[in-house]
């Protein structure tokens, strides 16, 4: 496990973006030559180590490991809260529909079996059989099926594609299109531990989540814990888009300065993606996720953006504005009719034609408003890019326009599957 | 907007009940707010903003009626979350109540 500096990996899919990782890597490891497959996979992370649920969640819990698909929910915890036994299912949520966010599916195209170890663990621990991944993206899923047929003791985990946009892809939606319902999030409070696929236990988490329970077993709590920050040690996944000094995704210690990853200058930043928050700095935030949540900064499925400053920063937002609206799942009013409204207002103070105060009215009437937290997320987004863009604003009230073209550096392709 | 008889920070005799609303299943009819405007109003499509989630004892019989009286059956009443403290927690008087299982993805 030795430092890299550039990707040097052959031709990638669409898709997969070049990864690099920074200092130790980890989840990285033996990718700079390509995807690892099974062999290499072994000759660097070793036949993987069982543990009992009660061994497997002290060691989870030794490192602190939090949940990387957005609300670093303590994986120990969620684990403590699974049944021991046949029922209980486990889920791997490859299904990362955030246009901005490409680190899942890359660590599943990359590294196939390092996820499969850490799925195959959980399951062991949890002494069931019942392992499903979910995927969206055709070369991760291409990946993932071939390292499925690489190894004789994944021959019963299921891979199921799954094409059902931001908000279906959060973890409830998607254990109830397992079921054989809509991709849609229940109406009700259900914790899929208590009531998953198929009304029974589920322990649910993202694809990097498994990667590094299988890495926490593979090296041990101690060795786990020798880089990052002491609250979140280990590495962490991102992907960085926009003006900064390597884009991508990048393997990284937690515990680097924001500054470092997306450089030091003042600019509009956004931290953890189209759900997540403006910053007008990276200042003195450091890359934890405890940290950064109390910093009212989270770092969501670890996205980092900063505006270009040739861009209309303001129609960036608006158009990630309309995107988020137009992946709301139309089954909440508030959400369904207030993110098209939140956006159209956001054009119109584009265009001088409202006021900053009647965009932070409508974003105010979002969140807590849904069966989901995509109406907080978007209003999140929203709300906080209106102090960064205070001086583009005002341009914008006073001439109608900023005279930058959009360059779309937030990605928001219309690309959601007819459901 | 403003109609609340509710002012400063009393809030009442606390219950331990919550209302709670299946969003998916309110079309906005807005009885909720013609019958317990000391918690609910509406936005400008008709859907329900709540003042305050919990129910002090001198609205229970408005609350219950308006459970009631919801044609889709998505307002509901139900025992609030335990609290540690002895004392009501801070009132979501903002409309601002995200449970932390609804940010689970």
């Amino acid at each position: 496990m030795t430092a890299t500096a550039e990707p040097t990996h052959g031709p990638l899919p669409a898709g997969i973006m070049p990864a690099t990782a920074w200092g130790t890597a980890r989840l990285l490891a033996g990718t700079t030559s390509g995807r690892v497959d099974l062999a290499r996979h072994r000759a660097l992370h070793g036949v993987p180590r069982r543990a009992d649920a009660h061994h497997l969640a002290a060691a989870l819990e030794a490192v602190g490991l939090l949940g990387r698909g957005g609300a670093a929910f303590p994986v120990a915890t969620k684990l403590r809260a699974m049944p021991v036994g046949r029922r209980g299912h486990v889920l791997v949520n490859g299904s990362e529909g955030e246009p901005a966010s490409h680190k899942d599916r890359t660590l599943m195209y990359l590294a196939p079996h390092l996820v499969l170890d850490g799925a195959l663990t959980v399951a062991h621990a949890l002494e069931t059989e019942r392992v499903t991944v979910v995927i969206e993206d055709p070369s991760a899923f291409s990946s993932m099926a071939a390292a499925v047929r690489e190894r004789t003791d994944a021959r019963r985990v299921r891979l199921v594609p799954h094409d059902h946009g931001y908000v279906g892809g959060e973890v409830r939606a998607v254990s109830r299109a397992l079921s054989g319902g809509p991709a849609v999030p229940p109406g009700r409070r259900v914790l899929p531990t208590e009531h998953g696929i198929g009304g029974q236990p589920t322990f649910a988490s993202n694809v990097e989540t498994f990667a590094h329970v299988a890495l926490v077993l593979a090296l041990g709590p101690e060795e786990y814990g020798t880089v990052g920050a002491s609250g979140e040690p280990g590495t962490t996944l991102l992907t960085l888009l926009g003006d900064v000094p390597h884009r991508g995704v990048v393997e990284v210690p937690t515990g680097l300065p924001l500054s470092a990853l997306v450089g030091p200058e003042p600019g509009p930043l956004l931290v953890g993606g189209y759900h997540g928050t403006w910053i007008d700095r990276p200042g003195e935030l450091t890359l934890d996720r405890p940290a950064l949540r109390a910093a009212g900064v989270p770092l969501n499925a670890g996205v980092l953006a900063r505006l270009p400053g040739g861009t209309c920063a303001l129609g960036e937002v608006a158009t990630v504005a309309g995107w988020l609206a137009s992946e709301s799942a139309g089954q909440c009013g508030p959400c369904f009719f207030g993110l098209p409204a939140l956006t159209d207002t956001l054009h119109r103070l584009a265009s001088g034609r409202a006021t900053t105060e009647e965009v932070r009215r409508r974003a105010g009437l979002l969140p807590g408003r849904g069966a989901c937290a995509h109406p907080d997320g978007a209003a999140r987004f929203v709300a906080t890019a209106l102090p960064v863009l205070e001086d583009e604003i005002a341009t914008h009230r006073t001439h109608g326009h900023c005279g930058r073209p959009l360059l779309g550096a937030l990605p928001a392709g219309i690309r959601r599957a007819a459901a | 907007m403003s109609t609340g008889t509710s002012t400063g920070t009393s809030t009442g005799t606390s219950t331990g009940m919550d209302l709670q609303i299946d969003w998916t299943r309110c079309d906005g009819h807005g009885l909720c707010a013609l019958l317990l405007p000391e918690s609910i109003w509406l936005d400008d499509r008709g859907f329900p903003v709540f003042r305050r989630r919990e129910v002090p004892e001198h609205l229970l019989p408005h609350a219950r009626r308006a459970v009631a009286a919801c044609p889709a059956l998505a307002l509901r009443l139900e025992r609030s979350a335990p609290r540690p403290a002895p004392h009501p927690a801070p009132s979501h008087t903002a409309p601002s109540h995200t449970a932390p299982s609804h940010t689970v993805r």
